[in-house]
């Protein structure tokens, strides 16, 4: 059976509390979820009331401000603090999103900040994403072609340039993938939104000559057909891209080109 | 996701991930659930109306009413296409949540068979009675 | 002989679902998308139901006369007004996915209209349903 509930190492229990701010101008309290691999205990949630006076607007800021100034051991990947990078994708109040791009005035109450969902984790809000990748390059997301390399790019009219719009901005954080169900059930074998907007692009691009081989690829009970419309996807992304939409023009395609 | 497992084998990611290649089939499952669904508005909707107008009814009005041609045939085709649309539904529910080939395979068999006799025992009334039993 | 280090931790899974287990917030795509398939579920029931109503057409007039009875008590009529709202809600949302599968409507703000616009009909078309049956009675 699919899991439905965390197995008995992954329960969270109730972490450490550290003390409040002293003075604080504007006190929030950030609920941040806690584990390492060199004790035997279970995750944890921590809390962190810390004065929003000390640090910047986004939630990306109050890490950086918990880490520098509270807690050093507390990890997380981050690197732009401008989305365009996706390495700080997480869990935060109930949605996957970008922690830099996340302004912390959106969370009423705490702010409850967790790994993206259903991964295995590394260190605290830092996820395994070996699969994802792995899930990744199984879809060979270069171009393929046939034809012999002219002697100059390949052209492109702007009309076929702009299919690849909403499509070539996806910063691969995996935010949409995270948050559907499907995946959390079939993760092992769906391909998730992500990986599959990623082929979408690769089969909509007017370079490309591999499309028929892209969807043998993808046809199958699994791969793509998990997919349920179930639209977590593109309520989630953080660059605001229709993962849905994506897939619905493959499988528009699949029964085109019957 | 179970990668615990992966790493204990020792399975590198690529493989994992390409796992037994693609099934090469999925569309016609999938277009049979949305060719099932458009024929079930129509029908549904006949449904409903028909069994609204039967409220209450006796054994005789409601037998009168399924010996009419209009209402047999329509009938038929709702069994039909109502009991193939669930079975392809059903048949997506297990396969999302029974992992093991096993207990998955077994439990495919029992949905499909109980919902190719409950269609049998349906469609065998609307016959005999149509037929005039 | 080194001793051989100690083989790492088994990973925790990071939390999903939706409260109050998971972390995932309840929202309109995937609270609409599980109702579908439970809905979906209970008409394949109710299908059972349908076959053992038309199966009872083939008894005495008194066989027949005990299923309509159980449907007109007050469970039977529980079941039939549940019945009739998973039968309208998967059909107003089977037709939205119809739609979705045309690859239109998959913009958010259409996702979320087409979603009320979805819940509406179902309520008022199970309303009118069963106004209509306790009128033609």
């Amino acid at each position: 059976m699919a899991e439905f509930t965390l197995p008995a190492n992954s329960k969270v229990k109730a972490g450490k509390k550290h003390p409040a701010a002293k003075n604080a101008k504007k006190p929030k309290t950030f609920k941040i979820y806690r584990w390492t691999p060199d004790d035997d205990a279970n995750p944890a949630l921590d809390e962190y009331p810390i004065d929003l006076g000390n640090c910047g607007p986004m939630v990306l800021d109050a890490l950086i401000h918990i880490k520098n100034d509270i807690d050093s051991t507390l990890t997380f990947r981050r690197s732009c603090r401008e989305g365009i990078c996706g390495s700080c994708a997480m869990n935060i109040d109930g949605t996957n999103t970008l922690a830099c791009t996340k302004p912390i005035d959106e969370v009423k109450g705490d702010v409850k900040i967790y790994p993206l969902p259903h991964m295995p984790v590394v260190k605290d809000l830092v996820p395994d994403l070996t699969h994802v990748y792995a899930q990744y390059a199984a879809i060979e997301p270069w171009m393929q072609t046939q034809s012999a390399p002219p002697s100059r790019e390949r052209l492109q009219s702007p009309a076929e340039r702009e299919k690849l719009d909403g499509l070539y901005e996806c910063i691969l954080c995996f935010c949409c993938t995270t948050s559907c169900p499907s995946y959390w059930w079939n993760g092992e074998r769906y391909l998730g939104p992500a990986i599959l907007l990623q082929a979408y692009r690769w089969i909509a691009d007017s370079r490309d000559e591999a499309a028929g081989e892209r969807l043998d690829a993808l046809e199958d009970p699994f791969r793509l057909y998990r997919c349920h419309t179930i639209m977590n996807c593109t309520r989630t992304c953080p660059k605001g891209l229709n993962p849905a939409k994506a897939i619905a023009e493959i499988k528009k395609l699949m029964v085109e080109r019957v | 996701m179970p990668s615990h497992h992966s790493q204990k084998r020792l399975v590198g990611p690529l493989s994992r991930a390409r796992g037994l290649g693609s099934a090469k089939h999925g569309l016609q499952h999938w277009w049979a659930q949305r060719v099932s669904a458009v024929a079930l508005v129509p029908l549904t909707l006949w449904f409903v109306y028909s069994v609204v107008h039967l409220t209450g009814a006796d054994q005789a009005r409601v037998h009168d009413w399924l010996a009419r041609p209009a209402s047999a045939i329509l009938m038929s085709l709702f069994i039909v296409a109502m009991f193939h649309h669930l079975a392809l539904g059903l048949q997506t529910v297990i396969e999302d949540y029974v992992h093991r080939e096993g207990v998955k395979l077994t439990a495919l068999l029992l949905v499909k068979g109980l919902i190719v006799l409950t269609a049998a025992a349906a469609l065998f009334t609307v016959l005999h009675v149509a037929v005039g039993g | 002989m080194a001793e051989a280090a100690p083989p790492p931790r088994t990973r925790p899974i990071s939390p999903f679902l939706f409260p109050p287990t998971g972390t995932y917030r309840w929202q309109m795509t995937s609270t609409m998308s599980i109702l579908h398939r439970i809905t979906g579920v209970a008409l394949g029931v109710g299908a059972l139901l349908l076959t053992w109503w038309l199966l009872a057409l083939l008894g005495e007039p008194s066989d027949f006369a005990a299923v309509q009875d159980f449907l007109g008590s007050i469970f039977g009529h529980f079941l039939l007004l549940g019945w009739t709202w998973a039968l309208f809600y998967h059909l107003s949302n089977g037709i939205r996915h119809l739609v979705w599968d045309t690859g239109h409507a998959l913009t958010l703000p259409n996702v979320y209209r087409g979603g009320w616009l979805v819940i509406g009909m179902s309520v008022v078309l199970t309303l009118a349903t069963w106004l209509a049956g306790y009128w033609l009675r």
